[in-house]
């Protein structure tokens, strides 16, 4: 460490007054706007905004489609994790890079292939007519369905790679141990697994959680305007009726809930590590 | 049941889930008929060949690769100081400092877009261009700050004292002792804010005026309209580009050590 | 270091000047559609003879729209083409300037209601489009707005969402096909409400219809004519259809941004758009239908248009008035009968 703090701050702050003149100024005032009405404060957009009965499904479609995605991917996670860790070193890291291969590409071309694959002539319904389990292909495409199958694979990966790096991190033979001293697979998993990488499990929950939360291409072209979300009612609303109240409402709400998500992150983390 | 059977099973199922529709978006982009779809209608080129024909693809593209490339750079020229001054000096405020710097990661770029456009593009003229620009590095300045930073923390002070003692100047130092051993760590920033800019959508919908996309913006607007496999071969030649970057990155310098 | 940044600094106003750095240039706004035949017949054409570069922002008319009234102080628009409806919704808030008849040479040339529809020469007409809907012939028989609700089209049909150019036309239709010619389209709505899970989506561009025609999401849909190029041709057995409650429809005008200071390149190029030669390629490419009564046609493309002032005085048209005046109320009802 050297002493000198106003080298230490020069050094600093050009990144910080970026950060903060061109980012924190204008989204601060962008979310101070809903607070105010007719030049005083107030919270009447946003009793506004949730007396709407479209923007309340609209709001806790986001949610529910957000907690699902997060849920279903630690089930997957866990299991894909535990098979991972368990690989030889060589066949691990190969496996893990075709796990995160996904997240290097561009997400328009990730959800655009499923247009390809759940469409009425895509893919799915193609196998299932040809095999007789239906005449009539279903109707998948702008569905919450879609939507849902779309940010599962989207975000996934992330899942994946917060619980393989926790039971990285987990004594060997603490799953052995367990075993000899009697335990079923159901308490391993309970008592031991889950207990051990419940950070890893914290962590993937609110990327996952979030990422879908605040995703935009998802439910743009699975979803279209049937089966709107936060982010793509947001953009609607501005552009359709140039109405940037409820674009600033939309905006605190989920600023509010990824930072609900985060602190809840940390707090569960720390609590950890003092006990 | 037999565990290496259950172990392929699960692996199986989950990389069909994860990687299938990638695969199935390279075939599709080979097909020779006329709309998108899998099995492909035939095998050929064509629509690989169309995506180099179509103008506003090479335009969007170009505004892309700047942006990645100079947004990126800008994020590290500003962040790559931030960093050390923050591994190697007591700063004044430095979780504040660090919270500011990473706050763009947790706004969503949509709001981030419409904030820009609204409070620096309309009330003072300020160009769409620069203001995409500026939000595209803003984006990538948390990366920036946080894979320098690792890999500062990794390299021991010692090393840097031990130069000053030998009479170089502080500066020096960082030049010839800081620099060269944090390069990896500074490329692999530059990669995963290359990455992460150039396939960003959210923070570019609002900023986009006559005559300038960003490339994803510019294929969501065309398959809009047009449903052939121009925009899977489109994507596909960008997942080779972002494969092929990784891959060497990964051979040359072991990219995944500062991710 | 510092000679890159500066470096970098240059390339990022080469890069966002680039555009404007010739000395003429005119930025226009139009609608998504055939851009590719707009840029060969039109845009291609003018740049040679006025030395000049156009730029080109596209969109829907309502998104466009929010641009230029976000730019209104500084316009980056100088000419925009926009429906009539959303014409008159800029000419109230003013952002647009009165059009300099005199300076258009071809201005005589155009059937009567397309001189000033909006009166004190704020647009000009440029194109007419009906307004009908397009079905699959192999799977439905489409003869009345009616059956877009129709059991044999649940499931299979998209409408259009009330906030675009389609959408309250539309609306109006079905109404009338059930009795009722409100304009408040409040039986239509409901009935639409009531339906709303036999609907695939709501499209807000139209341009999103053909793909969904090619997936075969969709079987028939409400669009206007200028769309119709798109569908005759995708390779499935497509009708435009006659309902017998008639068809409805719009125009489409040119508009001068307030202040744009840059007039005089922007009446050339609109008197450019509105002169017989460029009408007529643009017919019979079928992209637009003429406004310019010298524009002659033969029968074949004729038939693909909506061509002349006797078919377009047949369209059942909601005014530009009534569309600004009730949207507000559409809204409403949409937003709580059909979005639930």
């Amino acid at each position: 460490m050297f002493e000198n703090r106003a080298v230490g701050l020069a050094l600093t702050l050009p990144a910080a007054i970026f950060a903060a003149a061109l980012f924190l100024v204008p989204v601060g005032i962008l979310l101070s706007e809903a607070f105010r009405i007719d030049g005083s404060w107030s919270i009447g957009a946003y009793i506004d905004f949730f007396s709407s009965a479209r923007n309340r499904t609209v709001f806790l479609r986001t949610l529910k489609l957000g907690a699902f995605v997060a849920g279903v991917s630690a089930i997957v996670g866990y299991a894909a994790a535990f098979v991972i860790v368990s690989l030889p070193p060589t066949s691990r890291g190969r496996i893990f890079g075709l796990v995160t291969l996904p997240l290097m590409i561009s997400p328009v071309a990730r959800t655009y292939a499923w247009l390809v694959i759940l469409g009425r002539t895509g893919f799915v319904n193609q196998i299932l007519v040809n095999l007789g389990i239906t005449d009539t292909p279903f109707r998948i495409l702008f569905s919450e369905t879609a939507v849902f199958i779309g940010l599962l694979q989207l975000f996934m990966p992330l899942m994946i790679i917060s619980l393989v790096s926790a039971m990285e991190n987990m004594p060997k033979d603490a799953v052995p141990a367990a075993r000899i001293l009697g335990a079923n697979w159901f308490q391993v998993f309970w008592r031991v697994i889950l207990a051990l990488t419940r950070e890893g499990l914290v962590i993937g929950g609110t990327l996952v959680f979030t990422g879908s939360m605040t995703a935009y291409i998802t439910p743009a072209i699975l979803g279209g305007s049937k089966v709107l979300m936060l982010e793509t009612l947001l953009y609607q609303r501005v552009t359709v009726a140039n109405d940037f109240v409820s674009a600033s409402v939309i905006a605190m709400i989920l600023i509010v809930m990824s930072f609900s998500a985060n602190l809840l992150l940390k707090r569960i983390a720390t609590a950890r590590k003092s006990r | 049941m037999n565990s290496r059977v259950a172990t392929w099973l699960i692996l199986g199922v989950t990389l069909t889930f994860l990687i299938g529709p990638f695969l199935i978006i390279i075939a599709a982009s080979l097909s020779a008929g006329n709309s998108l779809a899998f099995p492909p209608q035939g095998l050929s080129l064509k629509w690989f060949i169309k995506v180099f024909e179509i103008e506003s693809f090479r335009a969007s593209f170009g505004v892309s690769m700047f942006l990645a490339i100079f947004g990126t750079f800008t994020a590290l020229v500003l962040g790559i100081p931030a960093s050390y001054a923050m591994t190697r000096y007591k700063v004044p405020g430095a979780e504040a400092v660090r919270l500011i710097v990473s706050s763009p990661i947790i706004v969503p770029g949509i709001i981030v877009g419409l904030a820009l456009l609204r409070y620096l593009v309309i009330p003072t003229g300020f160009g769409i261009g620069p203001a995409l620009f500026l939000a595209h590095t803003a984006l990538v300045l948390p990366y920036a700050v946080r894979v320098v930073s690792a890999s500062m923390e990794n390299l021991r002070v010692d090393m840097e004292e031990a130069a000053l003692l030998l009479g170089c100047s502080r500066f020096g130092a960082f030049v010839r002792v800081v620099l060269p051993n944090i390069r990896g760590g500074i490329l692999a920033a530059f990669i995963l804010g290359f990455v992460t800019s150039f396939n960003q959508v959210p923070v570019s919908l609002f900023l986009s005026g006559p005559g300038l996309r960003t490339l994803p913006i510019d294929m969501m607007a065309y398959m809009e309209i047009n449903y052939d496999p121009s925009v899977a071969a489109l994507s596909s030649l960008l997942a080779f580009m972002s494969i092929g970057i990784i891959f060497a990155a990964e051979k040359f310098l072991g990219l995944s050590k500062y991710v | 270091m510092l000679k890159k940044i500066m470096l970098t600094s240059a390339a990022t106003m080469l890069l966002t000047s680039g555009a404007f750095a010739q000395d003429k240039t005119l930025t226009i706004s139009v609608y998504s559609f055939s851009q590719d035949a707009f840029k060969e017949l039109v845009y291609g054409p003018f740049e040679e003879i006025c030395d000049c570069k156009i730029v080109v922002e596209t969109g829907n008319s309502i998104e466009r729209l929010a641009k230029i009234e976000a730019n209104k102080a500084n316009p980056v628009i100088d000419m925009a083409v926009l429906s009539t409806h959303d014409a008159l919704g800029a000419a109230r808030k003013g952002l647009l300037q009165p059009i300099d008849a005199s300076a258009l040479s071809n201005y005589d040339k155009l059937y009567d209601i397309a001189k000033d529809p909006l009166g004190d020469m704020l647009g000009v007409g440029y194109t007419f489009y009906a307004t009908s809907i397009v079905y699959r012939t192999d799977k439905v028989t489409v003869d009345s707005w009616a059956d877009l609700l129709s059991p044999e089209l649940a499931g299979n049909v998209a409408l259009p969402d009330v906030s675009t150019n389609q959408g309250p036309p539309s609306l109006y239709m079905i109404g009338k096909a059930m009795g009722d010619t409100s304009t408040d389209l409040t039986a239509s709505i409901a009935a639409v409400g009531e339906n709303a899970d036999d609907i695939v989506t709501f499209y807000v561009r139209s341009s999103q219809l053909a793909q969904l025609m090619q997936q075969e999401e969709i079987w028939a849909a409400p669009v206007g004519r200028f769309a119709w190029g798109r569908f005759k041709d995708n390779g499935l057995p497509m009708a435009w259809a006659t309902p017998k409650e008639g068809q409805t429809g719009g125009m489409n005008v040119m508009v001068m941004t307030a202040n744009n200071g840059n007039e005089e390149l922007a009446h050339k190029f609109m008197d450019f758009w509105l002169s017989t030669e460029i009408q007529t390629a643009l017919a019979e490419a079928l992209v637009d239908s003429p406004a310019n009564s010298e524009v002659v046609v033969s029968d074949e493309v004729a038939a693909n248009l909506t061509y002349g002032a006797e078919t377009v005085g047949q369209l059942d048209l909601l005014s530009p008035d009534t569309i600004l005046d009730k949207r507000e109320s559409w809204l409403d009802q949409w937003n709580t009968k059909v979005v639930k």
